[in-house]
C-alpha cells in the first residue's frame, strides 16, 4: 500500500494552490458571482492554457490519461478557495458521459471542451423524482423513424452558459442518455442563481426531435454511464468538500487567534479550542474515506457503490458541523457576507443537497 | 402542583384568539404572512399599532405605565396565540428593552417623553450595544460620550443593529469615563436618530438580506437629559435589561406551528427518516416548553430567576436552528436555485416545493441565534459561574 501523492501529483496540486492564491481572493470572487455568466471566462482560458481540462480524458482523445486521484487533487484546491468555474459540469460530469459514448463526434466535442470554447452540462434532476433520477419523465420517443423528446428537467449546472446538454430521459420504460445542442427548436432554459452564488437552470423540451446518433446511450449502458458519472461527482464534490473543510478550520484557527476579548485571543479558551479540534478531526475522517473512494474507483473495485455512499454521508455531517462551528466561532462575523467563512457553509449546504443528501445516502448503504 | 390553567386563563385565551382572527387585524399583514413574504416597514407599523389598538401592546408592562399587568400565565397564553395566528414578532426594542429600562431607572419626565410612544409605536427603537471590537465582551465598548455644557458628545460606532435602517431612536451604552473596572464607565443614553453626525451602512447577511447595520456616530450632539439614571451606572441597567428579555425568548410557540408545517410536509412524502428527526426535537420542545413554565411560575410566585433563563436562550436557539435544518432536508436539492430578498428574477419560479428557498434563507438566517443577546457559549459561562458556581 502506498498513499503518498506522486511527484506530478503534488505538483499539479501547488499549480493550482499558486492559480487560486493569485486569482481567487475573495474580492476576485465576488465580481466572478455577479457576472453576467457568473464564472470567469479569463479564468476557464486560464484552466484551458495549464491542461487542467484536459486532466481526466483519455489520451486517444486529447487527455492527459489521469484519473480520479488527480481529479481530487484538482477539486480539493478549488474547495479552498471557493472556485466556481463549472468544473464539474463541463468537463467531469459531460465528459465522463461523452467519452463513455459511441457518439460519432466523440472526440471532435472533447477536443472543444479541452481547448475551453465548449461548456455542456449534464440534465439529471427533475421536479417531482427527488434523488431517483433514472425515474425521470422526461421521455424519448420514437415516431416513425425519428425520436423526439419532451418534458423537462432541472437544477441543471451552469444551464445558461452550455453549447450542449446531456439529457437523461427516458425510453421506452429504460433511461436513455441524448446529447442536443443548446439553440434547438423546442427547448427553453431558464436561469437561477444557486444558495451558494453559482447558477443552474430549468430546461423544458417540446418536441424537441433528436437525430439517431444524438442518443449517447441506452438502457443497461445508458444507466452504468450515468451511475458512473455520479460516482465521479460525489467523489469530486467530496473532494472539494475536504478543501473547503480545510480552509474553514485554518481560517477560523487564524480568527481566534486575532480576534481579543477579555483582553486576551479568544483562542485562548479552551471552549473554542475543542471545537477547532472538532473541526480538524472531521476534516481529516472526511479526507480518509474520500482517499479510499478515490483508490476503490481508481481500480474499479465493485465495492465502490457502498464507499460512495459512505463518502457522500461524512461529507454532509462534516460539512454542516464544520461549517456551522466555523460560522459559530467567528461571531457576527461569520455570519456577514462580507467575510468569506459564512460562503464555506453555503457550500456545504449546496453540496449536501447534490447527488443524494446525507439521509439517501445513509439508506442507499443500508440496503447493499 | 397543579399543571392545568384556570377558566380566566381559558376565556382570556378565547378572547385573544376571537381579536387576533377579527376584522381589525391588517390584512396587508395577514395576507403577506400567510404567503410567506417579508414584510415592509410600514407592515410592521400597522401590526403593532393593531396590537396597541387592542390594548395589548404592553403586555409585559405594569399597569402603571400603560401596560396590561397580565400574570406571567396570561403572557405566556398571549404570545402562544400571536404565533398561533402566524403574526410576526412583537419588536422587542422599545416594549422589552428600552421601555423597562426607562419605566424603571428614567425620570419623570423621560417616562412621560417616551413611554406613551414605545406603547403606540409611534417611535422605532433599536439597540446600540456591540461594536467592532466589543461583543461578547461587551464591557469593553469604546463608543465615547463626554459632558460640554448641556450636551454629550458621542463619537464611535456601533455594529450588528437590527433594524437601525427603520429607527427613530437609538439606545446606547457609551463611555462617560475611563475606570479601572471597566463596567463602571459606562452610560446609557438615549439618541435621536435623526441627529446631526449618526450614519447607518448596512450589513448584508450570508442569507442575502439587510437587517442588521453599523451606525456611526460623529460629533453626534445629544442633549444630557437623555441620559437613563446615573452617568456610570449603565451596565446595571444593561444587566436589568437582559433579564427583563426573557419572556419568548425560547421562541417556543414559533417552532410549535412550524413544526406543524413540517409534519404536514413529511406526510405528504412519507418521509420515515424526517417524521422521526421532528419526533425528536418534538420532544426536545417538550422538555424545553415545561421549563420555560416553570420559569414563568416561578416570577409569578414573586422570585427572580437569573441564570436560569440562560437554559432558555441556548436549548431555544439550539432548537430553533435543528428545525431550520430539517426543512432544508425535506427539501432535499431543490434548496439550490435561491431566492434573494427581492424574490426570484422576473418572478419566475423554480421547480420544487415552494419552502424550499424561504427553508435555506432561514437556515443561514438562524445562524444569528446562537450568537446574539449573549453567544450561547457566554451563556453557559454564566450558568457555570451563577449556578454551578465554578
Amino acid at each position: 500500500m502506498n498513499l503518498n501523492y506522486s511527484d506530478e501529483q503534488n505538483m499539479l496540486r501547488e499549480q493550482v494552490l499558486k492559480f487560486c492564491e493569485t486569482n481567487y481572493d475573495f474580492i476576485d470572487r465576488e465580481k466572478i458571482l455577479v457576472s453576467d455568466s457568473g464564472y470567469s471566462k479569463d479564468n476557464w482560458k486560464q484552466f484551458a492554457e495549464l491542461g487542467w481540462l484536459a486532466v481526466p480524458f483519455k489520451e486517444e482523445n486529447g487527455g492527459f490519461n489521469f484519473g480520479p486521484i488527480e481529479l481530487t487533487v484538482l477539486f480539493e484546491e478549488f474547495g479552498k478557495a471557493l472556485v466556481v468555474e463549472p468544473y464539474l459540469s463541463s468537463v467531469v460530469m459531460s465528459g465522463t458521459v461523452i467519452e463513455g459514448s459511441n457518439h460519432p463526434e466523440k472526440v471532435s466535442i472533447i477536443e472543444k471542451i479541452i481547448s475551453g470554447e465548449h461548456h455542456v452540462s449534464v440534465a439529471y434532476a427533475e421536479p417531482n423524482i427527488g434523488y431517483n433520477f433514472l425515474d425521470c419523465v422526461t421521455t424519448v420517443s420514437k415516431d416513425a423513424e425519428t425520436f423526439s423528446l419532451n418534458g423537462s428537467k432541472s437544477l441543471v449546472l451552469n444551464a445558461a452558459n452550455a453549447n450542449q446538454y446531456i439529457v437523461l430521459a427516458t425510453h421506452e420504460n429504460s433511461p436513455a442518455l441524448v446529447v442536443i445542442d443548446a439553440d434547438i427548436k423546442g427547448l427553453s432554459v431558464h436561469s437561477f442563481k444557486t444558495l451558494d452564488g453559482q447558477t443552474c437552470g430549468e430546461l423544458t423540451f417540446e418536441n424537441v426531435s433528436l437525430t439517431p446518433e444524438s442518443i449517447l446511450a441506452l438502457g443497461n449502458d445508458a444507466e452504468s454511464l450515468f451511475n458512473k458519472m455520479l460516482d465521479l461527482s460525489i467523489l469530486c464534490v467530496s473532494a472539494e468538500a475536504v478543501g473547503a473543510m480545510t480552509s474553514s478550520y485554518m481560517k477560523t484557527v487564524q480568527y481566534t487567534k486575532e480576534r481579543e476579548q477579555f483582553s486576551q485571543p479568544i483562542s485562548n479558551f479552551q471552549v473554542l479550542q475543542h471545537r477547532m479540534v472538532d473541526m480538524f478531526i472531521e476534516t481529516e475522517l472526511t479526507k480518509s474515506l474520500m482517499i479510499k473512494a478515490t483508490l476503490q474507483l481508481d481500480s474499479d473495485d465493485p465495492e465502490v457503490g457502498n464507499t460512495i455512499s459512505a463518502l457522500k454521508v461524512q461529507v454532509g455531517k462534516a460539512g454542516r458541523l464544520v461549517g456551522q462551528h466555523a460560522v459559530q466561532l467567528h461571531g457576527g462575523m461569520g455570519v456577514s457576507n462580507e467575510m468569506s467563512i459564512g460562503h464555506y457553509l453555503k457550500r456545504f449546504t449546496a453540496i449536501d443537497s447534490m447527488f443524494g443528501n446525507t439521509q439517501y445516502h445513509i439508506n442507499k448503504y443500508q440496503t447493499k | 402542583m397543579d399543571i392545568s390553567f384556570s377558566e380566566q386563563d381559558l376565556q382570556f385565551q378565547e378572547e385573544i384568539r376571537a381579536g387576533l382572527n377579527g376584522s381589525e387585524f391588517p390584512a396587508n399583514v395577514r395576507e403577506k404572512r400567510e404567503k410567506g413574504t417579508a414584510l415592509s416597514k410600514q407592515d410592521m407599523i400597522d401590526f403593532h399599532k393593531f396590537i396597541h389598538a387592542k390594548g395589548w401592546m404592553g403586555y409585559n408592562w405594569p399597569v402603571e405605565y400603560g401596560g396590561t399587568g397580565w400574570s406571567p400565565v396570561q403572557i405566556y397564553l398571549f404570545l402562544n396565540e400571536l404565533a398561533l395566528a402566524q403574526c410576526p414578532t412583537i419588536l422587542p426594542f422599545g416594549l422589552s428593552m428600552v421601555g423597562p429600562v426607562i419605566y424603571t431607572f428614567g425620570n419623570q419626565e423621560q417616562k412621560d417623553r417616551f413611554l406613551p410612544d414605545i406603547l403606540e409605536f409611534n417611535t422605532w427603537w433599536c439597540q446600540g450595544y456591540s461594536e467592532p471590537g466589543s461583543g461578547s465582551d461587551l464591557a469593553s465598548l469604546k463608543t465615547k460620550a463626554v459632558l460640554d455644557g448641556d450636551n454629550y458628545i458621542v463619537n464611535g460606532s456601533k455594529t450588528w443593529t437590527t433594524l437601525a435602517q427603520n429607527a427613530d431612536w437609538i439606545f446606547c451604552l457609551v463611555r462617560t469615563e475611563t475606570t479601572q473596572k471597566k463596567q463602571e464607565g459606562i452610560s446609557f443614553l438615549l439618541i435621536d436618530m435623526n441627529t446631526p453626525g449618526i450614519e447607518v451602512k448596512p450589513i448584508i447577511t450570508i442569507d442575502g438580506d439587510h437587517e442588521v447595520n453599523s451606525v456611526f456616530f460623529t460629533d453626534v450632539k445629544v442633549p444630557a437629559d437623555q441620559l437613563i439614571g446615573e452617568e456610570g451606572k449603565g451596565w446595571t441597567y444593561a444587566k436589568f435589561l437582559l433579564a427583563h428579555e426573557r419572556f419568548g425568548i425560547a421562541g417556543v410557540p414559533v417552532v410549535k406551528v412550524q413544526i406543524e408545517k413540517l409534519k404536514d410536509i413529511t406526510a405528504e412524502f412519507n418521509d420515515a427518516d424526517l417524521s422521526k428527526k421532528i419526533t425528536e426535537l418534538e420532544i426536545d420542545l417538550e422538555a424545553l416548553e415545561f421549563t420555560e413554565l416553570r420559569t414563568l411560575a416561578a416570577i409569578a410566585e414573586g422570585g427572580h430567576p437569573g441564570a436560569e433563563s440562560s437554559i432558555l436562550k441556548i436549548r431555544g436557539t439550539e432548537i430553533q436552528q435543528r428545525l431550520t435544518e430539517l426543512f432544508v432536508e425535506a427539501a432535499g436539492q431543490y434548496i439550490l436555485p435561491y431566492e434573494g430578498p427581492e424574490g426570484f428574477e422576473s418572478n419566475r419560479t423554480p421547480a420544487g416545493p415552494d419552502y424550499a428557498s424561504p427553508a435555506v434563507a432561514q437556515y443561514l438566517n438562524y445562524r444569528k441565534t446562537s450568537i446574539y443577546g449573549g453567544s450561547n457559549e457566554i451563556q453557559k459561562n454564566i450558568i457555570a459561574k451563577a449556578i454551578l458556581g465554578v
